[in-house]
């Protein structure tokens, strides 16, 4: 029994009176401790299964997390988005401490844990300003920070480097995995970026065009730790082909069915 | 996959909902003895009212009277409020000399000035439309400045880019790209011109859906003031519904997103 | 048309004045001569009436019961309109009710009701409330509904996925994330609580400005007529600019597009 178990998982969105079935029948099993990602083309319904996984989403089939059915978000499950969705009225120790006071932890005690994963995500001294003042990519360490700090067992990200410059990405891509690096929480990762995928994996699901199923499962043997250097390397070169090369199959049949 | 006409049907009656409460209300109000039979009369006697009142046209000349004053008044503060609005938004020295005033006096009831307009313009229909005009001059002048200031630089760049004269630019990409903020202003003045025709009409005059209420109140014919406070109602409903259906019309890229309800 | 001059905060403050000044002293002119019809005061005349009711506390007495019909009117309309239209974008059933009657009764002229509620209420203070509160309650409510309605999905569900119980999520995201757009409807009820007292001191009240600018009309006392008005119009102004504060205190620098609005 795997850590995260997906079976029979289907979603139907309904579109100006078209159904659309963003996915079907689909399965999948997460071990503890796994760093997975997800690629496939635009639409093909990754982002979807994610946001069943977080509990946002409802539609057919079940999803057992450590044991428990998925129905509702939670914060067992913790969900990194795109666009940070950082409050903008609460500063940033306050968007980190907020999972901890929802919770009803007292200010001294949710400040103390806030400014731990503030120091590990590096922003310390932004701890009184606001997310507006921040950066894309400070402003995603905020969200991690406060992703991390109410300990989730299972990390969700949808895409969070997406709106960030090339340069910032593959700094924060290095940043994550680090910090990932020191207790190992069970990560499903969605992304459009064969690089990142490869970068940050132990197993990356290739997914088809809409509906999305599973093209490909493949263990990346890179070893760990991963520096920058690893992109340098053949066998990351090798894999990054392998990868594009099915991806690409999907992405052109996407665009005929569209 | 049609929705079931159930479905369909449950969605049409949903206005009508509230509506229905409130009558009902009323009505057990009214019959219960609790509250003065003359104070709240029933809503058949309402209606009874109403349509005695449709039927000797009296309803009708009131209500036309009062509707041409508000959109004489509405009419002229569209036109001139665009035309101010756009000068402000093209002109700084115009804008330094003016928006000021529309700034600042916005939160200002210019309805205190009516005495003066009395004066200046007589007890009749003159002083009723410039003020109507001047209250409604506000919000349309403002919001088509915003709109215009706000109209995003690439739409004007791309004209520019194409070569395009300032005239064409301005007719067919500027107002177009203001105009649902213009037309957030003119939303905004249609109740506005009612409700000040309906007041000035109850502070002074023998004409207007205003002063017949006023008059049937102090008459102890409350079933004819209800009357005709459900005449302004429809009038008021009719007018706004209408300048929605003009507004998604004319500009139909963008659904109404002045209208902030569900509507 | 651009002057590099006008860039400069003090220049275009100065700008401002430029208009009414031209107003004030055409009417300091023409009151002078005799061609002139009766209602064109001196400003100077103005300012005299309106120095002599303040010495004699009168201005104040008008003042007073203007203000507080107003504000006890605004307080009670936007209370209402805020609170159930934040709570309409979470329950159903309320909404189901709300949403459509305000939708129908928002074009309708609420002071057609006056005569009615005077007639319910008598010319007292309270008639003129009910109808400011009446009025108010309708820019409020679609505001902070539409502001309700319009908060990112993401901040929802961040706030679930972090473990926060409906009622968290209403008071801790909905709300403050509403902020801006309830502000908007406040400020616009503000301005028409105003409009709404006055126009019911003007049908019919006991003191006031309203009445104040009436009898002065009828007295021929158009000195006296300006001076109330001009009282009218900086108390309106005075309340807006304190709204502003308000809003600048609670909101700057924290939303997208608060910095220092004017």
């Amino acid at each position: 029994m795997g850590f995260m178990t997906a079976s029979g998982v289907g979603k139907t969105f309904e579109r100006d009176g078209k159904s659309v079935v963003a996915i079907a029948d689909f399965n999948l099993t997460l071990e503890a401790g796994e760093f997975v990602s997800i690629v496939g083309p635009s639409g093909c319904g990754k982002s979807t299964f994610l946001h069943m996984v977080g509990g946002f989403e409802k539609g057919e089939g079940t999803i057992v997390v450590a044991d428990q059915r998925v129905t509702s978000p939670g914060p067992d499950r913790g969900m990194l988005f795109q666009d940070y969705a950082l409050f903008p009225w609460r500063s940033v120790i306050g968007n980190v401490a907020w999972a901890l006071e929802a919770q009803g932890m007292g200010r001294a005690q949710r400040n103390a844990v806030a400014e731990k994963y503030l120091a590990l995500v590096g922003l310390s001294q932004f701890r009184d300003a606001y997310p507006s003042e921040l950066s894309g990519g400070m402003q995603q360490r905020v969200a991690l920070a406060r992703v991390l700090a109410f300990e989730p067992h299972m990390l969700l990200m949808d895409e969070p480097f997406g709106a960030l410059d090339a340069q910032t990405r593959e700094l924060m891509q290095e940043e994550l995995t680090e910090i990932w690096q020191q207790n190992r929480r069970t990560v499903l990762f969605v992304t459009h970026d064969i690089d990142e995928a490869l970068y940050l994996s132990d197993r990356i699901i290739v997914f088809t065009a809409r509906p999305g199923r599973i093209k490909a499962d493949m263990r990346i043997d890179l070893p760990r730790p991963r520096g920058a250097d690893i992109r340098k390397s053949g066998r990351f070169t090798e894999y990054r082909n392998q990868i594009w090369d099915m991806l690409r199959e999907e992405v052109l049949r996407a665009k005929a069915g569209s | 996959m049609a929705e079931p006409i159930g479905a369909r049907l449950l969605g049409a009656a949903a206005p009508l909902y509230p509506m229905a409460v409130l009558a009902a209300a009323w009505e057990l109000l009214a019959r219960s003895g609790l509250v003065s039979e003359r104070l709240m009369p029933s809503l058949q006697r309402i209606f009874g009212a109403l349509y005695t009142e449709l039927l000797s046209g009296q309803i009708i000349y009131h209500a036309g009277i009062s509707v041409a004053r508000a959109l004489s008044g509405f009419g002229l503060a569209i036109v001139v409020g665009v035309l101010l609005g756009v000068w402000m938004a093209r002109s700084r020295i115009f804008e330094a000399l003016v928006e000021p005033i529309f700034s600042f006096g916005y939160p200002v009831p210019k309805i205190a000035l009516y005495p003066l307009f009395i004066l200046a313009l007589g007890f009749g229909s003159p002083s009723k439309v410039a003020l109507i005009f001047l209250e409604c001059l506000f919000p349309i002048a403002l919001n088509s400045y915003f709109g215009i200031r706000a109209v995003d630089r690439k739409y004007l760049w791309s004209a520019a880019n194409t070569g395009a004269s300032r005239t064409r630019t301005f007719f067919q990409v500027l107002v177009p790209a203001a105009a649902p903020a213009i037309f957030s202003g003119i939303r905004v003045a249609l109740p506005i011109s009612l409700v000040v025709v309906i007041l000035t009409e109850m502070i002074g005059d023998s004409s207007g859906l205003g002063y017949f209420i006023s008059y049937s109140t102090a008459s102890f014919t409350y079933d004819l003031a209800y009357a005709g406070i459900f005449s302004i109602a429809c009038v008021g409903f009719v007018l706004d519904r209408s300048l929605v259906f003009l507004r998604n019309r004319i500009v139909f890229w963008e659904r109404s997103g002045s209208a902030p309800l569900s509507q | 048309m651009n002057m590099p001059g006008l860039d400069n905060r003090h220049v275009r403050m100065a700008a401002a004045w430029v208009l009414p000044l031209i107003v004030v002293v055409t009417m300091q002119v023409m009151a002078g001569s005799d061609s002139a019809p009766r209602y064109v005061v001196a400003p100077t005349q103005i300012a005299s009436t309106l120095w002599t009711l303040v010495q004699s506390g009168e201005i104040f007495v008008h003042a007073w019961a203007s203000l507080v019909r107003a504000y006890s009117g605004y307080i009670i309309g936007a209370a209402a309109g805020v609170g159930i239209g934040l709570l309409c974008s979470v329950s159903r059933p309320l909404s189901a009710f709300f949403d459509p009657l305000v939708s129908i009764a928002y074009p309708v002229p609420k002071v057609a009701l006056l005569p009615v509620l005077i007639t319910w209420l008598g010319f007292g203070d309270a008639s003129k409330i009910a109808i400011i509160a009446l009025a108010v309650f309708f820019p409020t409510f679609i505001n902070a509904l539409y502001g309700a309605r319009g908060v990112s999905q993401r901040w929802i569900w961040s706030a679930r996925n972090m473990g926060a119980s409906r009622a968290r999520v209403f008071f801790m995201v909905i709300v403050p994330a509403a902020a801006p757009h309830v502000f908007n409807g406040l400020r616009s009820g503000l301005a028409l609580s105003f409009i709404v007292l006055f126009a019911a001191e003007m049908v019919g009240a006991r003191k006031g400005l309203g009445d104040l600018i009436l009898q002065a009309e009828e007295g021929l006392r158009f000195d006296l007529m300006y001076a109330a008005i001009f009282s009218i119009g900086l108390i309106g102004f005075a309340s807006d600019r304190l709204l502003l504060a308000l809003r600048r205190r609670l909101l700057a620098g924290k939303f997208p597009g608060e910095a220092r609005h004017g």
